[in-house]
């Protein structure tokens, strides 16, 4: 009888018989798998056939919204604009005060070309710089002010004293601007006339300068006593109005 | 050929066992490596799935940081495991419908271990901060060819094998394992060319690498499973392919539709507009070949319910047969243009439909093949039913989780993410719940894959049970009905051989 | 059906939808013209090219080694795709004091300067698109951005309004270091002790100065421009 104990893989065993028993026994797992039968014809089911159906027309309906197929050079839908969003606010900036939105625009050009000479208090310096606080020209008529700030000025100022050559500021300012920079210089540093020089009156205020009898030359003193002695036509804006803070516009919502 | 339950002649269950006999090695060494991977895996998705409810674990550390630790348990999951499974399946099953012994041991281990290297190298990579960046392409960018020559080393020799193979039908699982073996290296080299060789336009790496995620899972992943599925049902039941006709017509609908598929992730990023309405009609239309297997599939296992109940093999592969029919409902469902896409496009959804397809499809009907050959190949039977049935059932809740997850919880997500007027937060809050749901899938993962890893080992060690008798689910108390002889008869050849002493 | 047949039929199959949807596309896109600006229409003359400044290439690739890419996108659908432009900041910021309403789609020249477009995989957090931005204007407005960033990375739930953030701290780019002389710039408003500094490294400095770059809301020339016409009152 044979050792079961010995049994190994490697086990040689002279009797032929009992070694073709041990290669079957180990093929055991083999001798009783069954053949694979691969002659199925049975019909498909309906009930896939109707799956299938419905998914091939979602599947048409998607490519359907993929525009035109293989137009690589869009990489948009045709013809896209933005939907508004759904029962959100209307998009943009929130609507200020005409008062704070003009005097917000005034303050940045005020910083890029006034403070330089008349100083971040806009004091001054007392010798070539004169003060606008206070300034009987500043918080007087709008057009005199504006004259000032399109053409430069020469000459005593409204206290009497001379100080230094204003150079003109008027070059490629806008009206935005110079409203915007009137209305801040005229209700901040200690000055608060309370009103609005609007674009519609800096706009005039461009104008007028255009066709004055010394055009591209400063104003002086005695010109803006004669010519310029007045306000600058234009409906006055309720400082109160709100208005989109870009475009100074009136604001269309309530 | 005719007759539904012949069993074979001795001749050939010695020639099959001989070619079982010439792969043992191969096979059990990327079973057994795969398997360790896996481990690796799933415990990774264990610490990356806490991390996204609990972040402070473990949060100082650079090698365990969320971005390192995932892509490093995604990389492991598919390369470590899913393609070391499939290498295994592939060479057993080709050579076993070619007839042909496996010549090349040799080289197959070598390359099986350059695999190793080259995974590791990369999951180390990952972690010690050298990933690329690119979703499921994250090893550094040495890996790529080390992975792609030690895959060509691999499977060259069951295309050889194939080639050379008596005349004779060719069957079903062959053409599935060819295209696979064919498809990959092409969707491979294609992908990593574009993305890391060759610079292009940074949207376009994008799409070409959300077409390689799918591509991979449905050209390669799909068409082994499937192959091995279409292998074990009629082999273990004894009953024909329910339609074979059927059968090669899923084949070429796969073949046609899945490689257009990929770019819906990309909805409204810009790139050529109709590439992502292309990828969504694809992986819908992806529907008809997964029906189309599945049907043929589970007809032909549930033809016999005795078996059924009883063969872990069948069992497993019917499971993951399931798992595609699911996966296929959410291929359509998630993928819907106008109402669903927009909703599961940046949320779990994706995550949970990739581990659905790779766990709940791919890897059951691994394990499904697993079971069936690792008892022919090292000649022993698992040592016990029970813990088949707890690596059973505990993955089946853990993968039931997982794709509930991927269907439901992904959708409400992304309807709280499109929720524009509430603050963020809410949409962050909502992924909370199901980001502990996926930990507890995976911890219900891993502990039915504990018996699986122990069992496998003890296999490996040749410390299987040596009977002739497989080991069942069912036990049949009524010995005498079994063909196998007397339950726990070890060394009994079957009735068609009498022991001489 | 014969082998020949098979490779034919595979080649073909697999061979026709590889050129269409990833071939082609790739080198069209590898391609693309950059778009001229029209004086008229954009009030800009020259190229479009949306200018990024910043570490964007070392940030970038720390960005993708720690994997952000998981978590937060960096794409903005246009409206029939996803409502991501009607969050008030995420596409640009709703109410700028200078521009208005600057937010706006993502488009093909918004990634330059990075190998691969980070467009994202999920968003457990929110989108960066605009991060830049949002950090600039809105969280640490009148404050160094870059500072509110590294604190944000040492541990994003720092932040009050933050507290229930799960994105993961990045401690480990940072270093501490005793005090020599006075505080560095870039060190945290917070230590952990009073001779020590924690300081940002390398890599911290690089992929903050990367999402400091993340402003997707420039000007764009009038044919990428699909805001609904004005309508003038």
């Amino acid at each position: 009888m044979p050792n079961k104990n010995q049994h190994s893989d490697l086990d040689e065993s002279i009797n032929v018989t009992e070694a073709h028993g041990r290669i079957v026994r180990e093929a055991a797992a083999c001798a009783r798998e069954k053949r694979i039968v691969q002659n199925g014809i049975e019909p498909v089911s309906l009930w896939a056939l109707g799956a299938c159906a419905i998914v091939f027309v979602i599947a048409g309906g998607i490519l359907g919204g993929g525009g035109n197929l293989f137009a690589y050079g869009t990489n948009f839908r045709e013809g896209y604009v933005r939907t508004p969003a759904p029962g959100a606010a209307d998009s943009g900036p929130v609507p200020k005060e005409a008062l704070v939105a003009y005097m917000a625009k005034g303050a940045k050009i005020y910083s890029a070309k006034c403070n330089g000479c008349h100083g971040s208090d806009a004091k001054g310096n007392g010798a070539t710089f004169p003060s606008l606080v206070g300034s009987k020209w500043v918080l007087g008529e709008t057009e005199r002010f504006a004259m000032i700030v399109l053409n430069g000025l020469q000459g005593p100022v409204s206290n009497g004293t001379t100080y230094g050559v204003m150079p003109p500021q008027g070059i490629g300012m806008s009206p935005e601007d110079l409203a915007g920079v009137m209305t801040y210089v005229r209700n901040n540093f200690g000055n608060s006339k309370g009103d609005v020089v609007t674009m519609e009156m800096a706009k005039a205020a461009i104008d007028v300068s255009g066709v004055r009898k010394k055009v591209g030359t400063s104003v002086t003193g005695p010109e803006l006593e004669s010519d310029h002695l007045k306000n600058l036509s234009g409906t006055p804006l309720d400082p109160k109005t709100l208005v989109d803070p870009i475009t100074l516009e009136a604001s269309k919502l309530p | 050929m005719s007759s539904a339950n012949s069993t074979t002649s001795e001749q050939d269950a010695i020639l099959r066992s001989g070619i079982d006999r010439s792969l043992r090695h191969p096979v059990m060494f990327f079973l057994t490596s795969g398997a360790a991977w896996l481990a690796v895996s799933i415990v990774l998705g264990i610490v990356a799935s806490w991390k996204v409810h609990s972040p402070e674990l473990l949060s100082g550390c650079a090698w365990l940081t969320y971005g390192r630790v995932f892509p490093a348990h995604i990389n492991a999951l598919i390369y470590g495991w899913g393609f070391q499974a499939a290498f295994a399946i592939i060479i057993w099953m080709m050579a076993r419908l070619s007839r042909k012994e496996c010549k090349a041991v040799g080289t197959i281990l070598a390359a099986g271990h350059i695999w190793n290297l080259g995974v590791a190298l990369g999951i180390v990579g990952i972690f010690a901060g050298f990933s690329t960046g690119i979703p499921w392409m994250e090893f550094p960018i040495f890996a790529w060819p080390v992975l792609l020559v030690s895959y060509i080393s691999i499977i060259i020799w069951s295309f050889i094998q194939f080639r050379v193979r008596p005349e004779g039908h060719v069957y079903i699982s062959q053409w599935y394992f060819l295209a696979a073996m064919i498809w990959f290296p092409w969707i491979y080299i294609t992908a990593n060319t574009l993305l890391l060789c060759i610079p292009g336009h940074p949207l376009m790496g994008v799409a070409i690498n959300t077409w390689y995620k799918s591509a991979i899972l449905f050209l390669f992943f799909t068409p082994v499973a499937l192959g091995a599925a279409y292998y074990l049902a009629p082999k273990v039941t004894g009953s024909s392919v329910y339609s074979y006709s059927l059968a090669k017509l899923g084949f070429w609908s796969l073949a046609i539709i899945a490689p257009w598929a990929g770019m819906q992730k990309l909805v409204g990023v810009p790139i050529p507009y109709f590439l992502p309405y292309v990828g969504a009609a694809a992986t819908v239309l992806l529907f008809v070949p997964a029906i189309t297997a599945s049907i043929n599939i589970l007809k032909t296992a549930t033809s016999s319910r005795d078996v059924l109940k009883g063969s872990p093999s069948l069992q497993f592969m019917t499971a993951g047969i399931v798992g595609l029919v699911i996966m296929a409902c959410a291929a359509v469902f998630l993928n819907l243009p106008n109402s669903t896409l927009p909703l599961s496009q940046f949320s779990m959804s994706g995550y949970g439909f990739q581990i659905l397809a790779l766990y709940g499809f791919f890897s059951l009907v691994m394990f499904g093949s697993i079971y069936f050959i690792v008892p022919r190949v090292t000649r022993r039977e698992w040592l016990s039913r029970r813990l088949i049935k707890m690596h059973f059932f505990f993955s089946i809740y853990g993968i039931m989780t997982v794709a509930l997850i991927a269907i439901f919880g992904g959708i409400q997500q992304g309807a709280a993410q499109e929720a524009f007027e509430q603050p963020w937060q809410n949409a962050a809050t909502s992924a909370f719940p199901y980001a502990v749901a996926t930990t507890i899938a995976w911890c219900f993962i891993l502990f039915s894959n504990v018996f699986f890893f122990l069992q496998l080992t003890l296999m490996w060690l040749r410390l299987g049970r040596r009977s002739s008798h497989p080991t069942l689910l069912t036990s049949s108390h009524d010995s005498s009905s079994s063909p196998h002889g007397d339950d726990g008869d070890i060394d009994n050849a079957g009735p068609a051989f009498q022991a001489t002493h | 059906m014969s082998f020949r047949i098979f490779i034919l039929g595979l080649s073909a199959t697999f061979g026709v939808a590889w050129l269409t949807v990833v071939v082609v596309p790739y080198i069209t896109m590898k391609n693309l013209k950059p778009i001229e600006l029209n004086e008229a229409v954009d009030g800009a003359k020259g190229i479009f090219y949306p200018k990024r400044t910043g570490r964007i290439a070392n940030g970038a690739r720390v960005y993708a080694e720690n994997g952000c890419y998981l978590c937060h996108t960096q794409v903005i659908r246009p409206t029939y795709a996803g409502n991501d432009l009607y969050r008030d900041d995420w596409a640009g910021l709703k109410a700028d004091p200078d521009r208005g309403d600057t937010r706006r789609e993502t488009n093909a020249y918004d990634f330059f300067g990075e190998k691969f477009a980070q467009v994202g995989v999920s968003r457990l957090g929110p989108d960066l698109s605009n991060l830049g931005r949002r950090v600039e204007s809105i969280y640490a407005a009148g404050k160094d951005p870059a500072n509110w960033l590294f604190s944000h990375l040492y541990n994003p739930r720092n932040e009050p309004k933050r507290y229930q953030s799960t994105c993961p701290s990045f401690r480990f780019l940072f270093v501490e270091r005793t005090i020599k002389g006075n505080q560095s710039s870039d060190a945290l408003p917070f230590s952990v002790d009073q001779n020590v500094e924690i300081v940002p490294n390398a890599d911290a400095k690089a992929l903050v100065s990367y999402l400091l770059s993340l402003k997707k809301d420039q000007a764009i020339p009038a044919v990428l421009n699909f805001a609904p016409p004005k309508n003038k009152g």
